[in-house]
């Protein structure tokens, strides 16, 4: 199995989202091979979730498709979704490396011609769309997945369904007989680019603690407003599908929280101000009011944050929100503040809130398998085991901007890991 | 508006007090948002701002002094318990308050209060003799070497007709579960909780003092307290005066009692429904939300109802931190708050357990006329009826 030559030229990438994705191609092009190794039956990750990125206010999709054309057009680079790294052993130069598959029980012969999803019956959430939405057993992650490729949730293994779902391709590209798998890669160095998650604001007893439905994090908020998401783009409240016309923006939802996470993840304030152009742009009668301790929006980014304040449809108040309730009847939902500008308390009601959470890392749960250091939140603050390299949003909170660069960096790191060992 | 003055030394003072992670605060303000002032209507409301008066307190400008404002908290904790900064803003109410009650200025209501606790060793005016006198034909064993358990009684449990019925109950269902507990009696003075959290220092410090020279006299190295209160003063106050003992709040013991088949009820004799009031003291101050919710599902074959508030966001009867002995006009008290919820909830029966609490929320239930539908029960009350 192990191609011994070259091998410890060989970087293997964790983590398909865009530090891990931008980490591949970089190495790549420079003529390294690389494993790119992605938990998800797709790449692209958090920003494939995306609607639009700021301050551009341009949708992703075009930067994840260079992207994966430099993927497919370079043969240096293989790509291995539903896997996860399992172990790491060895030195830096010469690493053995578990991998563990999980079964698609879809094979490469899918054309993604979507039969499959039309004999599926059953509808499981959608991970992608955060569990909003919903998907068929056979699904396609998202219109442009790569690898374009179905999957078949294990939900439906040996029901009649499952024997419909295999009939009804015209390629024969179901396969219910994959069983995971494991597989051992060599290489010289490890960038670990895992990414984040958001912080769980069900934890946030008075802001309904998950109960209200009209209350969602600024994550869902992108799949709302993503052409591709489960309302087709339309900003409407969860709770009846009314168009949203008065929105209100909670910061540090769980942020800057002994509480919760005690530090700033430096790009929800960023989040807000893009996300109420999405409403604005969409309702021009609409009004977004954003509760705030401080706006971060740092460096060049302040113009991008004058811009939206200065627009009359937009109130910015400095005050932590407390408390938030749901009318059973009307679904409004009204945020408690207290102006820090006027010193008055105001109980204002609107269609939907959005709480702006902060970014958890997922090596806060999910430890990289060798000897690494990490601050208290889960953040790697430095690898002790030369050639693995931390990148990205496990390293810091990060915008898109910034893990493309870290990921520029932690290849250099990786070369240098390879040729020096 | 008028120029305020700005009083550095002022500031300094309240620190010293106490006051010492009043500079944390980033004055976000949900302090104030989470207050249970904010759940009711009226002056106090409007004039109570915690997250306003640590500022003034901050910065050492007058205006937190002010009686309606300084005495208004009644450190149910809510703010604290969410506090982003981990500010301990309860500290720093009472450090203010401390700064003027400690220049002998306390509110003229409080003066009978205090007085009371100074030469009586308790807050309600009872002669110290009359300490026991809720042991009344019961026998109830006298704390000596051989006893495992003080048994401490809140003051208002040995001087309250009502609240006798606690303290009655709890002794009842420890003998019948076989524990070694004694009382000492008339010696005993006020464990001081509320005295310390009106700002009087010294009288806190006279009574702890007074407390930690008899226990230690007696041998005393387990506690149990009928108030929760009680419980939370042992706890934290006495272990910063060198306080070497293990406290427990009567709940917990009986809930060991059940579990280890030494007390047992007749389940669900009756058929009222019966909803628990959380006790900030009991709760979010003393992380117990367990053992009375367990307590009653074994009285009652089944879990107390919930009000809609409750565990970490129950909402305070109002009467902690010395509030216990303020006037508040109908349709501004808290405790009303949990009446109209437990009726909501179509509950025949409002379990709590702590004194405070029962004389709050009884007092609610009568203003608000629910007494024909809702009773206030302390829960070892209800555990009584059920042996």
């Amino acid at each position: 199995m192990a191609d011994t030559q070259g091998s410890n030229r060989t970087i293997v990438v964790a983590g398909g989202g865009m530090t891990g994705l931008s980490a591949a191609v970089e190495a790549a092009e420079a003529g390294f091979p690389v494993v790119l190794v992605e938990r998800e039956p797709f790449l692209g990750g958090r920003v494939a979730r995306m609607n639009r990125y700021f301050p551009k206010l341009c949708p992703p999709q075009c930067g994840l498709e260079i992207n994966f054309r430099r993927i497919r057009t370079n043969p240096l680079i293989r790509v291995l979704t539903m896997a996860e790294i399992q172990s790491i052993t060895g030195r830096a130069g010469d690493f053995s490396i578990t991998v563990a598959l999980s079964p698609r029980f879809v094979n490469e012969n899918c054309t993604a011609c979507g039969e499959c999803a039309t004999a599926s019956k059953t509808e499981i959430p959608s991970t992608f769309d955060y569990g909003i939405g919903s998907t068929r057993a056979a699904y396609l992650p998202l219109p442009f997945a790569f690898p374009m490729r179905y999957v078949v949730s294990p939900a439906v293994l040996g029901t009649p369904e499952a024997d419909a779902i295999k009939a009804s391709c015209p390629c024969n590209a179901i396969d219910f007989t994959m069983r995971p798998e494991t597989l051992e890669v060599k290489a010289g160095a490890v960038i670990w680019a895992t990414g984040w998650r958001p912080f769980d604001t069900a934890s946030i007893a008075y802001y309904g603690g998950g109960r209200f439905r009209n209350v969602i994090t600024n994550v869902v908020m992108e799949r709302l407003a993503a052409p591709g998401g489960p309302t087709g783009g339309r900003i409407v409240r969860p709770s009846d599908g009314k168009p949203v016309k008065k929105i209100a923006f909670v910061q540090c939802a769980g942020s800057r929280d002994e509480n919760g996470l005690p530090y700033c993840s430096g790009v929800c304030c960023l989040a807000s101000v893009k996300q109420a152009t999405y409403l604005l742009e969409q309702d021009p009668e609409a009004t977004v009011t954003i509760f705030f301790i401080d706006i971060r929006t740092l460096g060049r980014y302040e113009e991008f944050f004058a811009s939206v304040r200065n627009d009359p449809r937009v109130s910015l108040i400095k005050a932590k929100a407390g408390e938030i309730t749901q009318d059973p009847e009307t679904g409004m939902v009204t945020v408690q503040a207290e102006n820090q500008a006027t010193g008055k308390i105001s109980r204002e009601p609107f269609d939907m809130v959005v709480l702006a959470a902060g970014m958890v890392p997922n090596t806060a749960t999910d430890r990289i398998p060798a000897e690494v250091a990490y601050d208290d939140y889960g953040f790697v603050t430095e690898s002790k085991t030369p050639g693995v390299i931390a990148a990205g949003c496990v390293r810091t909170p990060s915008d898109v901007a910034s893990c493309v660069q870290d990921a520029t960096a932690a290849v250099l790191k990786a070369v240098q890991a390879c040729r020096n060992s | 508006m008028e120029p305020k003055s700005i009083l550095l030394e002022m500031r300094d003072y309240i620190a010293e007090m106490g006051a010492e992670t009043l500079d944390w605060c980033m004055q976000c303000g949900l302090c104030t948002n989470l207050c249970p002032w904010r759940l009711v209507p009226g002056e106090t409301g409007d004039a109570f701002n915690v997250r306003l008066m640590q500022r003034l307190g901050q910065v050492g400008i007058e205006g937190f002094e002010e009686e309606r404002v300084l005495f208004a908290c009644s450190t149910c904790g809510t703010c604290q318990h969410n506090c982003p900064r981990g500010v301990k803003i309860i500290d720093n109410v009472r450090a203010m308050r401390a700064s003027i009650v400690g220049g002998g200025m306390p509110p003229a209501g409080l003066r009978p209060v205090l007085g009371s606790a100074h030469s009586n060793g308790n807050p309600w005016s009872g002669p110290r003799e009359k300490r026991i006198q809720w042991q009344e034909g019961l026998n109830i064993p006298a704390f000596g070497p051989d006893t495992e358990y003080f048994l401490f009684v809140c003051c208002h449990s040995c001087y309250d007709p009502r609240s006798m019925k606690i303290a009655r109950a709890v002794a009842q269902l420890l003998t019948k579960g076989g524990v070694s507990f004694g009382v000492i009696g008339a010696e005993e003075s006020c464990c001081g909780e509320s005295m310390r959290k009106l700002g009087d220092e010294e009288l806190f410090q006279k009574l702890a003092g007074a407390n930690l020279e008899l226990f230690a006299s007696r041998g005393v190295r387990r506690i149990i307290t009928t108030s929760p209160h009680c419980r939370w003063s042992f706890m934290n106050d006495y272990k910063d005066l060198g306080a070497d003992w293990e406290v427990f709040h009567y709940t917990e013991i009986l809930s060991d009692l059940v579990k280890t088949g030494k007390l047992s009820f007749t389940a669900g004799r009756d058929g009222r429904k019966v909803a628990f009031h959380d006790p900030c003291y009991l709760g979010r101050h003393g992380g117990i939300y367990d053992a009375p919710r367990e307590l009653l599902a074994v009285l009652y074959g089944k879990p107390p109802g919930e009000l809609s508030r409750n565990r970490e966001q129950s909402v305070c009867c109002a009467g902690g931190g010395g509030r216990i002995w303020a006037e508040v006009p109908t349709g501004e008290r808290f405790g009303e708050l949990r009446i109209m919820d437990a009726v909501a909830t179509g509950a025949n029966v409002l379990a709590t357990s702590c004194p405070y609490c029962v004389n709050m929320m009884t007092d609610a239930c009568n203003s608000l006329e629910k007494q024909d539908v809702l009773e206030i029960k302390e829960l070892s009350e209800l555990l009584l009826e059920g042996l």
